[in-house]
């Protein structure tokens, strides 16, 4: 029972960060429909820049907030540069590359300029030894914390969307950009502050995920991205809710397949979830069906 | 220079006279017979340039090298640049080869990367001007282009892979050209598995990368156990590189009842599962391979390694270097000082860089051996000359080899290696010679 529960935990914990690269993917995917492949990057490029801060003396408060600012700046600059300019000529499929290759670039400028090795990451709110007991099992208290924040995130992230002026002009853009600008909503500038939430998300999660691994590199994130994506469709493309169950249960899946079946089964398994799940709900667990009135 | 100088001075000559003929008609006879003469001295020189050049080529040892200059493993790569190019500018520096100097002609970069080190060998072998290849720094890109080197013939310095069958195909007889100066697994394996053996640990957990090596240095490991009559490995956990959390693999070993982990994989892979048994509370002997051995595993593990023990060279961990290691650690930091490679502590090299930078500077210094024994470039001959060698002292040991033996560092070579802490300040110390 012991080992089910540690594994459980685990998965819970590591699936909650899988959650929160799930919903900045979802946040930018519902204002223009597309996907930003080079999001992974943006993750090594949060925690890249906190240890760099830290480093050089910063305390981690102003460090981070720096930190995720950058990623948000960025993610503007690949919203102008790299999706805007495409989306506008309409059926090109050329985002695609654009962001794949835009994460490329970030990768290759912090192996310039911090090394293509591992950069230790410090401990910012407990170390590996830190443990708190649930249910009688040891669960890592730097776990619990990363697990708190993203829930918190994502439920102060859904309470925004649900409930404040901003958060329904997103959701209304995300429903039909064409009718929500009739409306007299500034479309373009929910899509630019959609990719300014994406990059601050992206920036707390990198810098949770490096807490948990200890250190980062510029390939960092890469892995990380493809089980944020299989989360975000398993629970719904664009649905919050969905991408916190989606990465979860990916998570948790993820580590008891790793536990009874086979270690090397664990990311073989995020895949097969989500071939079933696609199977019988294409729409993803939480997502709605699409009816096209014609 | 002489023939040019002539060449010019007859041009200059042609000018002068030009300029001023006492008649017409003499004028242009003049001139034809100047440029006639032009034109022989210009195809004496020529005559006499070509071989000359063809000659200079003959007096230069050009060697070829693909490895990971760049990306993540670089510390492997460009360590192995470092002690290829130390060892040709010893060999240079005493006159040659023979009176011919050595020229790293061809440097290439792979990334570790498999496809590009096949590319790269192509290009390579390509060249029918390099005497002797030096081949990819691990074990994915050097299992992809040996056999194309096989196949070529030509000297093939393995300055880092680990797995044997890069040097021995089928277990047996090695290839015939290929020469191995890595710790190779099967060698290291043995050794981890004559260790906890002695120390009387009977329940033994595997945890290795899912790479060929990884899976290889399991077998070896179970192989070895086997062979002293202990029972298999309780458990065998495998995890892809660069995996962010090992729960799931950590609490199977704890499940099976594991008294000691015999890992192998990289370091910061190695902090990554340190991290995952500290979140569990677990703490049994972590027993980790060389590679792991290195700065991604102390600065992604921080106090946390003390305890952990480990195989490697015992070059740089002895009491006193060798005379060759003093001299190569010498010429190492008046060159690049003590960085990455080098380590924290300037008094002498750290652990590592016996498997990053002073094997290739064996390798390299190994093949030249050969080459001045062999006092030729044919790779036939070159190779039979390598395998003639026996007790060359290298940095990391003394190298012998024969027809049969094709790699250089052995168990003889190998110390265990304990993280300690002393003074506020953590390093590595032999608990076992």
């Amino acid at each position: 029972m012991e080992f089910t529960l540690q594994l459980v935990f685990a998965g819970i914990c590591v699936g909650s960060t899988y959650a929160l690269i799930a919903m900045g993917m979802s946040l930018t995917f519902w204002t223009t429909r597309t996907l930003n492949f080079g999001q992974g990057s943006l993750l090594m490029v949060g925690a890249v820049a906190a240890v760099g801060l830290l480093a050089a003396g910063m305390p981690a408060a102003p460090a981070i907030a720096i930190a995720v600012r950058l990623c948000a700046l960025l993610l503007v600059a690949v919203e102008r540069i790299a999706i805007g300019p495409l989306l506008k000529s309409g059926g090109t499929m050329g985002w695609v590359v654009s962001t794949l290759g835009f994460g490329l670039f970030l990768q290759g400028v912090v192996a310039k300029f911090f090394g293509s090795q591992a950069i230790v990451v410090p401990s910012l709110m407990f170390d590996s030894l830190a443990f708190v007991k649930v249910f009688g099992v040891q669960v890592s208290a730097q776990y619990l914390a990363i697990l708190a924040l993203s829930v918190t995130l994502m439920v102060i992230m859904e309470i925004f969307l649900r409930y404040s002026r901003w958060g329904r002009a997103v959701r209304a853009v995300a429903h039909d950009p064409h009718v929500a600008e009739l409306a007299g909503i500034p479309v373009r500038r929910v899509v630019v502050w959609s990719f300014v939430a994406s990059g601050l998300l992206a920036g707390v999660a990198g810098i949770m995920v490096a807490q948990i691994t200890g250190t980062v590199d510029p390939q960092f994130g890469f892995n990380l991205i493809i089980l944020g994506f299989v989360a975000a469709v398993v629970g719904g493309m664009g649905n919050i809710a969905g991408a916190l169950v989606g990465g979860i249960a990916l998570g948790v899946a993820e580590k008891l397949a790793g536990g009874f079946i086979s270690t090397a089964y664990g990311d073989a398994m995020a895949f097969a979830i989500l071939m079933v799940v696609l199977f019988v709900r294409p729409e993803g667990l939480f997502g709605q069906r699409e009816i096209t009135k014609v | 220079l002489t023939s040019v100088s002539r060449v010019r001075g007859a041009a200059k000559k042609l000018l002068v006279v030009g300029a001023e003929g006492p008649t017409p008609g003499g004028k242009m006879h003049t001139r034809l017979a100047t440029f006639w003469k032009v034109l022989g001295v210009l195809a004496f020189s020529i005559a006499v340039c070509l071989p000359a050049t063809n000659a200079g080529a003959q007096e230069t040892v050009r060697i070829g090298m693909t490895s990971a200059l760049t990306g993540p493993y670089n510390e492997y790569g460009e360590g192995a640049r470092r002690g290829i190019e130390l060892a040709i500018e010893k060999w240079n520096s005493n006159g040659g080869i023979n009176g011919k100097k050595i020229e790293l002609a061809m440097l290439l970069d792979d990334q570790l990367v498999p496809d590009r080190a096949v590319q790269n060998m192509r290009r390579l072998l390509d060249n029918k001007e390099l005497a002797a290849i030096v081949g990819p720094a691990g074990t994915g890109p050097a299992l992809a282009v040996i056999e194309m080197a096989e196949l070529d013939g030509r000297p093939y310095i393995n300055p880092i892979a680990q797995t044997p069958t890069i040097t021995y195909p089928s277990g047996g007889k090695p290839r015939v050209n290929v020469f191995s100066f890595g710790l190779q697994n099967d060698v290291e394996m043995r050794m981890q598995a004559q260790y906890v053996v002695s120390r009387g640990f009977n329940k033994v957990g595997l945890l290795h990368e899912s790479t060929a090596a990884g899976v290889s240095a399991a077998q070896i490991v179970a192989g070895g156990l086997k062979a002293q009559g202990k029972p298999s490995p309780v458990a065998d956990e495998s995890y892809n590189q660069k995996t962010q959390d090992m729960t799931a693999q950590i609490a199977r070993l704890q499940r099976a009842g594991a008294d000691v982990i015999i890992y192998t994989g990289l370091g910061a892979d190695l902090a990554v599962a340190r991290r995952t048994m500290a979140r569990l509370n677990w703490l049994v002997p972590l027993l980790a391979n060389n590679a792991s051995l290195s700065p991604p595993y102390e600065e992604g593990a921080g106090d946390l390694v003390v305890g952990t023990l480990g195989s490697m060279i015992a070059a740089f961990g002895k009491d006193s270097l060798n005379p060759v290691a003093q001299e190569f650690a010498g010429a190492y930091k008046a060159k690049h000082t003590a960085d990455r490679w080098w380590g924290s502590d300037p008094a002498r090299p750290q652990l590592s860089m016996s498997l990053t930078v002073a094997n290739a500077y064996d390798a390299g210094m190994v093949l030249f051996e050969g080459i001045r024994i062999a006092d030729a470039t044919d790779a036939k001959t070159i190779c039979t000359a390598v395998e003639g060698i026996k007790g060359y002292q290298g940095v990391n040991g003394l190298y012998s080899f024969s027809p049969t033996k094709h790699h250089g560092v052995t168990e003889k070579d190998l110390a265990i290696f304990q993280y300690v802490k002393a003074d506020g300040k953590i390093k590595l110390q032999i608990v076992k010679d």
